[in-house]
């Protein structure tokens, strides 16, 4: 038995430790531990429910814009919009098309891609082009003056690190493009949006505005950069590096339940009428069920929450009062996590109290039982590309994760322009509404659930005197970080992490990998 | 190191150098006359500076803005410019060896210390990495820094997670030092705005540098050459104000005009930032292109200045010809001491050490 402490994970949103025991060279058990509390169920009350979304974007400045889009919509069902103008609709479809292909490509690339591309190793590389000399020998440079920066202090000579040195040196110089490619994907909807992050656009009931012909023509430019690297270069570099890395589609499945509230709205505004439509998958089976928001359970036995009733609560029954601390679980020492050892919730779907994963594959896995044609023909190819043809079971598991946000992102970039020709059109056509005034009442109740990048969101909220008397958020970290239940069940994170090999416990990259899988 | 006298600096072509300490020049504010003085300035460095980056009760929002600078890109900055020793998302290592990365650079005594992130006081245990809280890591590492910078709302003010009623006793770095860590007078530069703008972090990291010293600050901890000036009197929509030409709802046609968002709630009159100059992502864009400012310079953003979207309490008669400077006074609060601050030209101009003389007044405001 040996405890294997990571605190902090790096290369996340947040701030997150992770435990694990390790018995003969494979984790026998793990616990994750969110750091970090705020507090914003609590300080959102008593706000006007038309600032929530302001408020709301701060909870991750990586994803903002779900948070955004969350806190609009759920004061716009607690005030009674049930639908905005199509404008807004269209528009709010752009802001999270840019943001969906920005945070793809970072996290894939800035995220992830230390775990699998050896950057030293890219020295012993023999360059093909002027491009990738120039960055070898940006490489050589940086290790040669001593100060390795963001580089010292890796694992770099972990056997774990299969790819060649011409690899090593090609995906390191993605590496940098992806810092370009980020950003022309923010530029995309900055001029609509203002800036980035913390977008200004948005307002409950619409938009504060409609973008300017120029800017949509910008944004359509810049999209078209973005979907050149996303296609041409992000989705070859899966396939370039997955054969090297096939053990990981063995590994990783954890529960086999997943659960999505679908994203990028379709002209009727509904949840099931997405590009990436809502709904949820138990056990593994690919036939998907349809969700509520209000079936959603948090329990808080392992959270540093009060637990006084001992069942699960809904969102806006049991907030983040009264705090509960104990005690941080010890680094040092024999000792694992018990009692509570959680800043994070945890959230559970159903009667049956199912912890669910979040995330691009529950996106990809529920749209492909759903029987959406363009991501079942991408699955597919993806799946016989890897000699996996008619198999998607396989994509349950860690590189399944990884190939699901290339797919995600794919399809994203493949409708940007879609959106944007549209709105162009109607404002051809004369129609410029992008805004509904309606006074806010007294009372209302009204949810969220729109899935941020990284996974299923859902923003809860309840008026009263027309301000906020409850709030709730869940993210993806309450479901995919989640501690153990109260009847003691693990979180999808910590049990994706049972059964993953440690070649060795001083330098456990296999944990960084499954944990990065997630995108937490 | 590549530094080839003759045509390279760390990589970049001359050209590219002198572009580069080209808009250096402009962001601090010193003129094109400056560029041989800060050329020669940035060679005489033996070694890239090093760079500690915190990050405690944030969202990351900083650090994702930093990812957006272009003056210079990404890639230059941290791999050419300077060495970003300790930053948990961008860092390859993890857990104890990211700890030894942080302590390697702590230890050395050579770095400078970015903070992103409110200090979470009331509840240490809000905030740990590596099992030591935010107020252990901020007092220990400060001691040691050769500057202390507190990037974005959060370090500098404590901003959302301060927002009443503060759950977790959340406070900007300066005010913690002092009310919290026994450091009566803490030098800390505050680029405030949220996120913090990377154009800013990158401008004043680079005036230390090159002077050795404090840029001079505001009141509250803002470097003066950023916020010197409010959004509306740089606004270029201040001519519709005057004009009295105002969006009255969302979306009507105002917004196809360019009209000003006062009456819908902009900020402007009580914000100081560099936004309608220096923009944002590459400088294409400010918040007034797409909605009313919320004031997010300002430690009054949560609380004072909200609700978003109604307008500025006081109702200004005659708003076309009102001085933003009176709006701000009617407002009061924080925002106002602000005004004060510039009014009396209060500014902090010594030079670069903890507790020098000239800015321990300023400096105890830091977390109003």
């Amino acid at each position: 038995m040996a405890k294997v402490v990571i605190d902090p994970i790096t290369r996340i949103e947040g701030h997150l430790r992770i435990t694990v025991d390790v018995e003969n060279g494979v984790i026998k058990d793990a616990w994750n531990t969110c750091t970090l509390f705020r507090g914003f169920e609590i300080f959102m009350q008593n706000r006007d429910p038309r600032d929530a979304w302001q408020f709301a974007q701060r909870i991750c400045g990586v994803c903002p814009t779900p948070h955004a889009h969350n806190g609009l919509i759920a004061a716009e069902m607690a005030i009674g919009i049930p639908t905005v103008p199509d404008n807004a609709r269209l528009v709010r479809n752009i802001m999270e098309a840019s943001q969906l292909a920005y945070d793809s490509i970072l996290w894939f690339y800035i995220l992830n891609a230390f775990d699998y591309v050896n950057v030293p190793n890219a020295l012993n590389a023999k360059p093909t082009t002027p491009a990738l000399q120039a960055v070898q020998d940006q490489v050589r440079a940086v290790v040669a003056s001593g100060q390795l920066g963001p580089f010292a202090n890796m694992y770099w000579d972990h056997p774990g690190y299969k790819l060649t040195p011409d690899l090593d040196l090609e995906l390191t110089s993605h590496y940098l493009q992806a810092i370009d490619a980020q950003q022309a994907a923010n530029d995309a909807a900055v001029l609509i949006g203002g800036k980035y992050p913390m977008i200004m656009n948005y307002a409950v009931g619409g938009l504060t505005m409609l973008p300017s012909l120029e800017a949509l023509v910008f944004y359509k430019s810049k999209m078209a950069d973005v979907a050149a690297f996303t296609n041409n270069i992000m989705f070859n570099d899966l396939l370039a590096i997955a054969p090297f890395y096939l053990d990981l589609a063995k590994t990783g499945k954890g529960h086999g339940n997943y659960l999505t509230w679908g994203v990028l709205d379709g002209k009727s505004q509904l949840p099931n009428d997405r590009v990436f439509p809502a709904g949820g998958i138990k056990g593994g089976n690919l036939t998907v069920f349809d969700v509520d928001p209000d079936e959603v359970r948090r329990f808080t036995k392992s959270s540093w929450y009060a637990d006084s009733s001992g069942q699960g609560k809904h969102p806006l029954d049991g907030g983040q009062e009264p705090i509960e601390f104990t005690s941080m679980p010890p680094i040092e020492g024999d000792a694992f996590p018990s009692g509570k050892y959680d800043w994070t919730q945890a959230a559970r779907y159903g009667t049956d109290n199912l912890p669910m994963e979040v995330g691009p594959l529950a996106e990809v896995l529920v749209a492909y039982g759903r029987g959406v044609k363009e991501v079942v023909d991408l699955v597919d190819a993806v799946l016989a590309a890897v000699g996996a043809a008619g198999h998607p079971e396989v994509l349950m598991s860690n590189l399944g994760r990884i190939a699901a946000r290339v797919i995600k992102s794919k399809v994203n970039s493949d409708h940007a322009a879609e959106w944007a020709d549209l709105l162009i059109a109607n404002m051809a056509a004369g129609d410029t509404t992008c805004y509904t005034h309606v006074e806010t009442p007294a009372t209302g109740r009204g949810h969220g659930g729109w899935d941020a990048p990284r996974g299923a969101l859902c923003h809860y909220m309840e008026l009263s005197g027309g301000k906020i008397s409850k709030f709730a958020a869940v993210p993806a970290s309450n479901w995919n970080l989640s501690p153990r239940d109260d009847a003691g069940v693990r979180g999808p994170v910590e049990e994706a992490l049972v059964g993953m090999p440690v070649a060795d416990p001083a330098r456990p990259l296999e944990v960084l990998r499954v944990v990065h899988t997630f995108d937490p | 190191m590549v530094h080839d006298d003759t045509t390279l600096f760390r990589g970049l072509s001359r050209r590219e150098f002198l572009a580069f300490c080209g808009s250096v020049a402009a962001l601090i504010g010193a003129g094109q006359a400056a560029v041989p003085e800060i050329a020669s300035a940035l060679e005489s460095l033996a070694k890239r500076p090093s760079v500690v980056w915190s990050l405690f009760q944030e969202c990351l929002g900083c650090s994702v803005n930093l990812l957006q600078s272009r003056t210079p890109g990404v890639a230059q900055l941290i791999l050419q410019q300077i060495s970003l020793d300790y930053h948990e998302t961008v860092m390859a290592a993890a857990g104890f060896q990211a700890e030894k990365s942080f302590n390697d650079a702590v230890d050395s005594g050579d770095f400078f210390y970015v903070v992103e992130g409110a200090i979470a006081t009331k509840i240490p245990e809000a905030m740990t990495v590596g099992g030591k809280t935010s107020m252990d890591i901020v007092t220990s590492t400060y001691k040691k820094a050769k500057a202390t910078i507190a990037i974005g709302g959060c370090a500098c003010y404590g901003n959302i997670q301060a927002a009443a009623p503060n759950p977790t006793g959340a406070k900007g770095v300066a005010a913690f030092l002092s009310e919290d860590a026994g450091i009566p007078d803490p030098t800390v530069i505050n680029i405030a705005r949220c996120p913090g703008n990377a154009e800013d972090m990158i401008a004043t990291l680079s005036y230390v540098l090159l002077y050795g010293k404090v840029p001079p600050l505001d009141a509250i901890g803002r470097p003066l050459f950023l916020y010197g000036a409010t959004i509306h009197d740089q606004c270029e929509r201040r001519a519709h104000f005057e004009a009295g030409e105002f969006i009255e709802q969302f979306g009507d046609v105002g917004t196809t005009k360019g009209w000003c968002w006062y009456k819908v709630g902009c900020k402007g009159p009580v914000t100081y930032a560099p936004c309608p100059t220096t923009r944002w992502n590459g400088h294409l864009a400010w918040c007034v292109n797409a909605g009313p400012c919320t004031g997010c310079s300002e430690p009054a953003f949560w609380d004072k200045v909200t609700p978003f979207y109604a307008q500025a309490p006081a109702a200004l008669p005659g708003l076309a010809g009102v001085s933003a400077e009176t709006i701000g006074y009617v407002l009061g609060g924080a925002a106002a001491i602000g005004l004060a601050g510039h009014a009396i030209g209060q500014v902090a101009t010594g030079r670069w050490g903890k507790g020098a003389t000239g800015e321990a007044d300023e400096m105890k405001k830091g977390g109003e």
